[in-house]
């Protein structure tokens, strides 16, 4: 396998040397003028590799240049925002990045979200709340109802997830007593909904697709703004009289300070790549929902979900 | 039938044997690898595998997964360092055996039993996915609860020696495990400040590092003395009759236990590795010489870890829950194929499950072919002199610790654990308990507590999985305690000398 790295870097540096080559020839001076590396905090395989690979395709049809992705998996995605951060602003390398970028500081990472510039949110992948097949409860409100009198068991994907943060919140603002369970990630917390070990489960759109679809579920409400088109006939929580947003989202950040010109044109790229059909196609089977946001719009958005989940997370 | 016919000619066509090939090739040498884990591989593979067809795709994927588990037991064999956590149970008899001049033996009986555990697994996967996943969908926090505490039963046996001394290292390897963020509540213990520790201590740098590193450490300082013999002394190959019949029961016995632990999600290769190994013993007519270079540890470390790969394959397709972290990234691939793992998929989609079975069989037969006819000459290797040898296997052992984690404080980890490793080998603790400890202390924690969060305390024994599990755990203990005692008393009693003054 490194050996396999160690080729394509090779075949990388070849890459470069041959564009190097090229636009000395030419004299470019605009952005970009060679290769943008893009990193990704997680594993290949997995919801956030899978969008950005999507969105880094799409750019480099519309920059022309090649966007090389490149996996820093490690210490919830602090591992891959560190090492962005320390590469120089010049708009070559840019990175994923997910709602840990909400959470991290408040787990004692070391990471400030000060220290990056916001170029887009482009995904979001809803939290939804499912109970299992067998269980007396259909609607929200009853599930909500009866867990007043009765201490309810809900599995999550683990302590510092926003999974756990949307049972914590939904307990403390109908004064159900809800117990968050967590688990060592969404698909065992799925298994203990099916299993009837627990009451409910709050997990994403992709991990319940599989057991609503086949009737071993139901997904009771879904903690976003719209309804979901995996989740035909399920109503949002808002819709049902609880006005609560979760969602495990992500765009595409850079180190601090990169000049103005160069972030206008990957901001425009970005926007461009995640309304593209290429990309739709690439995120929709895995319940993720395409939604885009501008680079400013997005830091005032992730420095509110911040604030939120201190509040969530200190208790 | 049709199905059946539709699914195997899938199979049969140029361009899937080519990715089939190529799944073989990238498998073994990951295998080899030690720190580089299957996961790693699919998860790499999976970028350039989402343009394919799927049935190409699952070709690739699939048999890295089972050549993967093949290399795995190489390097446990021969160097004393698991290219995985699934083979850490190989290296209890497989190590000493290659100190022993069994180096070849142990490796043809290693790839012979994990085809035969594969195979067995495909069976039971073909055969009764869905009822078997109903079966695994039993298992919630407090039934894993008593499986972990079963399995830390095993620390009695696998300390050989001295059980003081095997349950010190038993402690060591729990405490190792509290490292880090605490499972429910997601607070940082033992970190001193530490940021590095904050997602606990790499599980895989610190085996490596006791295992490998640490042989490593040891034979550097032992060198000059010339104690201990080279591994190039291979011995013969093929098992006797004899050896054949010896390893039949322990091939048998561990089976089942990794065909179980392999349908239960969450428990994985490891944990069934150590589990085969210690019913094994139970079982054996040599109990003493396990631990020791006993070719029935071999078999029965070997095929319980590898029978485990059917069972992950049968939660991840009949429920659509990964099995194991290498299923977690297929199960990625195959949405993207259009593939649903779930129930509906063995109704819908028959030939699919032919293909899948068809395709990890073929692997399977594959890998064995290849390992049996260039197993001479990948042993071969070490008869180069050994300061080449070991610093091979240092620089790969850095690097592969160094690719789990991106992180050189991942590096640093392994190298300690090295020499805590030469410090405890000198003193006697073993260490196969502390790896039994640090893979099983989280799993008894988080699941004793978010028991605890839904049920309370009863729920542990009013639940009877749990309550059958953890009653064998305590006779599993009480006859540990006794055996010793009354095989003295026995010994008194038939001692005449001590009969007539009683």
């Amino acid at each position: 396998m490194n050996y396999l790295n160690s080729i394509v870097k090779s075949v990388a540096v070849m890459g470069l040397l041959g564009v190097a080559l090229a636009s000395s020839a030419f004299a470019q001076d605009g952005f970009p003028a060679k290769d943008i590396t893009f990193v990704v905090q997680a594993a290949a395989g997995g919801a956030s590799d899978r969008t950005s690979r999507a969105i880094a395709a799409e750019m480099e049809k519309d920059l022309g240049v090649s966007v090389i992705v490149e996996n820093r998996p490690g210490a919830t995605g602090t591992v891959a925002f560190a090492h962005v951060a320390e590469q120089p602003a010049d708009g070559y390398t840019i990175g994923f990045g997910p709602v840990e970028f909400a959470i991290a500081e408040h787990l004692g990472y070391d990471f400030d979200r000060a220290d990056y510039t916001y170029l887009g949110q482009v995904m979001n992948s809803p939290v939804v709340l499912a109970v299992p097949a067998n269980s007396p409860y259909n609607t929200l409100a009853e599930f909500i109802e009866a867990s007043k009198t009765k201490e309810m068991s809900v599995s999550n994907s683990g302590a510092a997830s926003s999974f756990a943060a949307t049972t914590f919140t939904l307990a403390r603002m109908t004064q159900a007593k809800l117990v968050g369970v967590p688990f060592d990630g969404g698909a065992p917390a799925v298994a203990a909904a099916l299993g009837n070990h627990v009451d409910a489960v709050t997990a994403g759109a992709g991990e319940t697709a599989t057991a609503f679809a086949d009737g071993s579920l139901k997904v009771l409400a879904i903690f976003a703004d719209e309804e979901h088109p995996k989740f035909p006939g399920v109503q949002t929580a808002k819709a049902q009289g609880y006005d609560l947003t979760f969602g495990a989202w992500g765009g595409v950040y850079g180190p601090a300070g990169i000049p103005d010109d160069a972030k206008a044109i990957l901001e425009e790229s970005i926007k461009k790549a995640a309304s593209s059909q290429t990309f739709l196609d690439a995120i929709t089977p895995a319940g993720i929902l395409p939604v885009y946001r501008s680079g400013d719009e997005w830091k005032a958005f992730v420095d509110a979900e911040a604030a939120r989940y201190a509040e969530v997370l200190a208790e | 039938m049709n199905a059946l016919l539709d699914g195997m000619l899938a199979v049969f066509e140029p361009s899937v044997m080519l990715c089939l090939g190529v799944g073989v090739l990238v498998g073994m040498l990951v295998g080899m690898f030690p720190g580089v884990t299957a996961t790693m591989a699919v998860a790499l593979a999976s970028g350039f595998t989402m343009t394919l067809e799927p049935v190409q795709g699952l070709a690739v994927l699939l048999t890295i997964y089972v050549a993967a588990n093949f290399g795995d037991r190489i390097p446990s064999i021969l160097i004393n360092t698991p290219g995985t956590p699934a083979s850490i149970a190989t290296t209890f008899d497989g190590y000493p055996m290659a100190k022993n001049g069994q180096a070849g033996l142990a490796l043809i009986v290693s790839a012979l039993v994990s085809a035969i555990g594969i195979m067995a697994s495909m069976v039971l996967f073909a055969g009764a996915s869905v009822p078997l996943a109903q079966l695994a969908l039993r298992f919630g926090p407090s039934e894993m609860f008593a499986v972990v505490i079963l399995a830390m039963t095993i620390m009695i046996s696998i300390s050989s020696k001295s059980i003081t001394k095997g349950l010190l290292a038993g402690v060591i390897g729990l405490f190792i495990a509290t490292v880090g963020r605490d499972p429910i509540t997601g607070d940082a213990r033992f970190t001193f400040g530490v940021r590095e520790l904050n997602g606990g201590l790499d599980f895989i740098a610190v085996i490596i590092g006791l295992f490998g590193i640490a042989e490593l450490f040891d034979q550097l300082l032992t060198h000059r003395e010339h104690k201990i013999k080279p591994i190039s002394a291979l011995g013969r190959w093929w098992p006797t009759k004899s050896e054949y019949k010896r390893i039949a029961k322990p091939t048998l016995v561990s089976g089942m236990v990794g065909l179980v632990v392999g349908i239960i999600p969450g428990a994985g290769g490891d944990i069934a590795g150590l589990l085969g190994w210690d019913r094994a013993k139970a079982a054996s007519q040599t109990k003493a010489s396990f631990g020791k270079g006993n070719i029935e540890g071999v078999a029965a470390a070997d095929t319980a870890s590898s029978a485990t790969l059917g069972g992950s394959l049968t939660t991840t397709m009949a429920l659509g829950i990964p099995g194991d972290s290498v299923m977690a990234v297929m199960i990625g691939s195959m949405i993207v194929w259009g593939i649903q793992p779930g129930p509906s998929l063995f109704v819908n989609q028959p030939e699919l499950v032919v293909t899948i079975t068809a395709i990890m069989v073929l692997a399977t037969i594959i890998t064995l072919a290849i390992n049996l006819i260039r197993m001479p000459m990948m042993v071969k290797l070490l008869d180069l002199p050994k300061h080449y040898i070991w610093a091979t296997v240092l620089v790969f052992c850095v690097v592969g610790t160094y690719a789990t984690t991106n992180n050189l404080f991942t590096v640093t980890v392994m190298l300690c654990f090295g020499v805590v490793g030469v410090i405890l080998k000198r003193s006697g603790i073993p260490a196969g308990p502390i790896v039994l400890g640090l893979i099983l202390g989280p799993l008894a924690e988080s699941n004793l507590r978010r028991s605890l969060l839904i049920d309370g305390p009863a729920g542990l024994i009013n639940k009877p999985i749990s309550a059958v599990l953890i009653a064998l755990a305590v006779i599993a203990v009480v006859i540990a305690i006794s055996a010793p005692l009354m095989a003295r008393r026995r010994a008194k009693a038939s001692d005449p000398v001590a009969h007539s003054t009683s």
